[in-house]
């Protein structure tokens, strides 16, 4: 039995300390390489054209925090930025891009938010991860495979935490924004930017179903809690949490309250009045591919023995929906067919 | 110079300028208007009779095979009976075959061999490795494919495997894995090469090979002959007499069901680790149930799958009899090639609580995992020296009854333990090798052939050896 531990357990518990991830030492081995050399650099004028673009002062101390690494060696990265004419520093102004500095952390920004976005769109890669992955590529990809990659998935304008793509020749728009906090009581504003770090954050407001496109009204604001709906649901953020919501404040009425599909219960029915913005690119599609758009009537057929799946008979066929996409899609119960005079957002004609 | 616009210029100049306050979903946004401008020309053009189409029998059945505490008793019993339909139906067939092709042919051909003058080293590898290997196959594999095969499509026919994938999708949601991965695991129960090629219907590649990793834990037709034998001799022997059958059967199933627990546990690890990833969007057509064209189903199920499946193994069996008879026939320091291997494979193989004549088997048999059974009886009694059983070194060959299968088994040393983890084994080893073949040519990749070939071995010698430990530890 002794000899049993030794010979098995003892080489699992090896590799278990070489292979751990963040805390193991092949990881903690990678994050010292990063530490060296273009990698910091990279992610430094990243982080002074991120100050820049909120309005905020850089400094030594902010880029050290930034970066996870002592104040000397961030400022070393400073020195080395400003000996390639990439940064400035004055007294007054605290630490600034110049226009080669601009351009170059447009450059890996670029990459970055394609790339979150085609993890996205295209793969499997959970939300909370998109950064991180975005992280590491984005000092790998060629000046051509980005492009490759922003022609494949057409050219988007937005990340999927609703920031601009900087276009090839790095434009972006100037930042509109504002946090949520910033709205007055009643107002209605329509998330345009989720911050993505830090994850645990991030991970509870999509959670909650706020996602960029989503329109939210603050219903109360003091420094305990910030109450909103969105969606037709009701939430309760601290203000900590709700900061890092940006919205832009809107001129429209609030939709809603509505139920979702999976709101419905068994031989119950409803019609279909939008799919969440929070569903998009190539679910959404899948979505409506079945039928599923503004107008449609659904009814509840079948609940599967451990509750998830359910099937819906929509347009005639029997169709069976995971919860998770089932709640993008938004019904109103109880309404005639004809009296539901949904318009679809935009005409064909106007867009040609 | 006048800085005059072209009208290109301009429109480029308004596409900048758009692009930022077009909004962040206008693409969605007009997909999402064409489809439903297509759906309202659609509702104006198309008259529906009858707007709730469903009977109210596919109603009751519907609710009755997913209800919540019938749907999974439902599902198993259907199990059982495709599978007690499938053994006991092919029994008497197999045993026709192997009379014809093996009782009647085989001496034909041999006194052939001696009448042309063949010497007889090529009368053997021909008659007794390939044609055997051939027969043993044939006789063993078509009549059970032939019924699971149609028995199988008439339940996709019907409309009840949907409503399986349907009540199952919750397990495999929690597993990261795709819900029709359920319809592809239940087509493994007859073959694996076949419910590879089936993976097609996943469309998200992720999803698509945990459903080929990880269909190889379905028990395909071929494991069954070997589980049910050894089942029937080691285990229902356990038992009281007129228990045995029931006791027996009960030990299969559970090997069965084991297989799909492993599924769904691999499928899990595997979507939290090399294939890491959130499940894939999931819309599943619940067809109306209808009746199913017997003939036109047994006629495309014969053709389509059983024929073409069949065909793949008989091609790799015919080298794996030519090595069988060779390994046991060629003789080097008057031990025969296949005595060296078991012999130094035997430590090892006790460690696992297997034996070396087990591991030989599984070698020779990648193949095709039907002749496992024969090449293992052949060989304990090529090594164990028995006199008076088997047909001779290098040919396979099942004894008449349970009695003379259990003597020779027994002679070569098996327990409980060694019957045990040979079925443990036979579920959990490396695909046989048409499947691999399949692997490789719907993936198009090495490396995931590889780990799906390689994967279940490991799993296999590690679930052997930590059985035959705790065995050892207890006893």
């Amino acid at each position: 039995m002794v000899s049993f531990f030794i010979s098995y357990l003892v080489p699992l518990l090896v590799l278990a300390l070489l292979l751990w991830p963040r805390s193991g030492y092949l990881w903690r081995w990678r994050r010292l390489v990063r530490l060296s050399g273009r990698v910091l650099l990279e992610d430094g004028l990243k982080h002074l054209y991120d100050c820049e673009y909120r309005r905020r002062t850089a400094s030594v101390e902010s880029l050290a925090g930034v970066l996870e690494v002592p104040r000397s060696r961030a400022a070393e990265v400073l020195i080395q930025l400003e000996a390639m004419r990439m940064a400035s520093s004055t007294v007054e102004e605290g630490v600034a891009l110049t226009a080669a500095g601009r351009e170059e952390a447009l450059r890996i920004i670029r990459i970055h938010r394609l790339w979150e976005r085609h993890l996205a769109e295209r793969t499997g890669v959970s939300r909370v991860r998109w950064h991180e992955e975005a992280e590491r590529q984005e000092h790998h990809l060629s000046a051509q495979e980005t492009e490759t990659l922003s022609e494949e998935m057409g050219h988007p304008a937005y990340d999927p935490h609703g920031d601009p793509i900087p276009t090839a020749n790095g434009e972006v728009p100037p930042q509109s924004s504002l946090p949520l906090t910033a709205l007055n009581e009643w107002e209605l504003g329509r998330i345009e930017h989720v911050e993505d770090e830090p994850v645990e954050v991030y991970q509870r407001l999509i959670d909650a179903g706020l996602h960029p496109g989503v329109l939210v009204q603050l219903t109360r604001l003091n420094e305990e809690e910030v109450r909103l709906v969105a969606d037709g649901r009701h939430h309760s953020l601290p203000p900590v949490m709700a900061g890092n919501l940006f919205v832009y404040p809107v001129d429209e009425e609030m939709p809603g309250p509505y139920d979702s599909l999976d709101d419905l219960e068994l031989d119950e029915s409803a019609q279909v009045v939008r799919i969440s913005p929070a569903c998009r690119g190539l679910e959404r599609r899948r979505l409506m591919d079945i039928g599923l758009v503004p107008g449609t009537a659904v009814s509840m057929e079948m609940r599967s023995p451990t509750g998830d799946p359910k099937a819906y008979q929509i347009r005639g066929a029997t169709i069976a929906l995971r919860r998770h996409q089932a709640r993008h899609i938004q019904i109103e119960r109880g309404l005639d067919e004809r009296a539901i005079g949904v318009q679809p957002t935009v005409s064909v004609e106007e867009q040609v | 110079m006048m800085q005059e616009h072209t009208p290109s210029e301009k429109i480029l100049e308004r596409v900048g300028s758009l692009r930022w306050t077009a909004g962040h979903d206008f693409h969605d946004e007009l997909v999402e208007s064409l489809y439903t401008d297509a759906a309202r020309i659609a509702d104006r053009a198309v008259t529906r009779k009858g707007e709730r189409g469903r009977f109210d029998m596919d109603r009751t059945i519907d609710r009755l095979v997913t209800s919540r505490w019938l749907g999974f008793p439902l599902m198993l019993l259907m199990l059982t009976i495709v599978f007690w339909l499938t053994i006991e139906g092919a029994n008497y067939p197999s045993a026709m075959l192997a009379t014809l092709l093996v009782d009647t042919i085989r001496p034909l051909f041999h006194s052939g061999a001696t009448a042309i003058g063949l010497p007889w080293w090529l009368s053997g590898l021909l008659i007794d490795g390939i044609y055997l290997a051939m027969a043993w196959v044939i006789s063993v594999m078509l009549p059970p494919m032939a019924i699971f095969f149609p028995l199988f499509t008439l339940l996709e026919d019907f409309g009840y495997l949907p409503r399986v994938a349907f009540n199952l999708d919750g397990l495999f949601r929690r597993a990261g894995a795709h819900g029709k991965q359920a319809l592809t695991m239940a087509m493994g129960f007859g073959c694996n090469a076949a419910a590879i090629v089936s993976t097609r219907v996943i469309d998200s590649p992720r999803e698509r090979l945990i459903a080929i990793i990880t269909n190889n834990f379905a028990l395909c037709n071929g494991r069954w002959p070997t589980q049910i034998l050894v089942a029937t001799i080691f285990i229902g022997g356990l038992a009281p007499a007129h228990l045995a059958g029931l006791v027996s059967a009960a030990a299969v199933v559970s090997v069965a069901v084991l297989g799909i627990v492993l599924t769904f546990v691999v499928s899990w690890a595997l979507s939290r680790t090399v294939l890491k990833g959130e499940a894939s969007a999931f819309s599943l057509e619940l067809p109306p149930y209808r009746p199913p064209q017997i003939l036109r189903t047994i006629y495309t199920s014969v053709i389509d799958r059983t024929l073409i499946v069949l065909w793949r193994a008989v091609v790799f069996a015919i080298p794996a009899g030519a090595v069988i008879w060779l390994a046991s026939n060629i003789q080097v320091a008057d031990l025969s090639l296949a005595e060296h291997f078991i012999n130094f494979t035997g430590p090892f193989g006790a460690v696992v609580g297997l034996n070396g004549v087990i591991l030989l088997a599984y070698v020779i048999a990648i193949p095709a995992n039907e002749i496992v059974i024969p090449t293992i009886l052949m060989l304990t009694v090529l090594t164990a020296r028995l006199s008076g059983a088997g047909d001779g070194a290098g040919v396979m060959f099942e004894p008449d009854s349970l009695e003379a299968n259990a003597e020779v088994l027994r002679a070569g040393g098996w327990t409980l333990l060694t019957a045990l983890n040979l079925m443990l084994f036979s579920l959990v080893h490396n695909p046989c090798s048409t499947t691999i073949y399949t692997i490789y040519r719907e993936t198009k990749s090495a490396k995931w052939t590889t780990v799906a070939s390689l994967l279940p071995v490991v799993m296999g010698f590690v679930m052997c050896f930590v059985v035959a430990q705790v065995w050892r530890l207890f006893s």
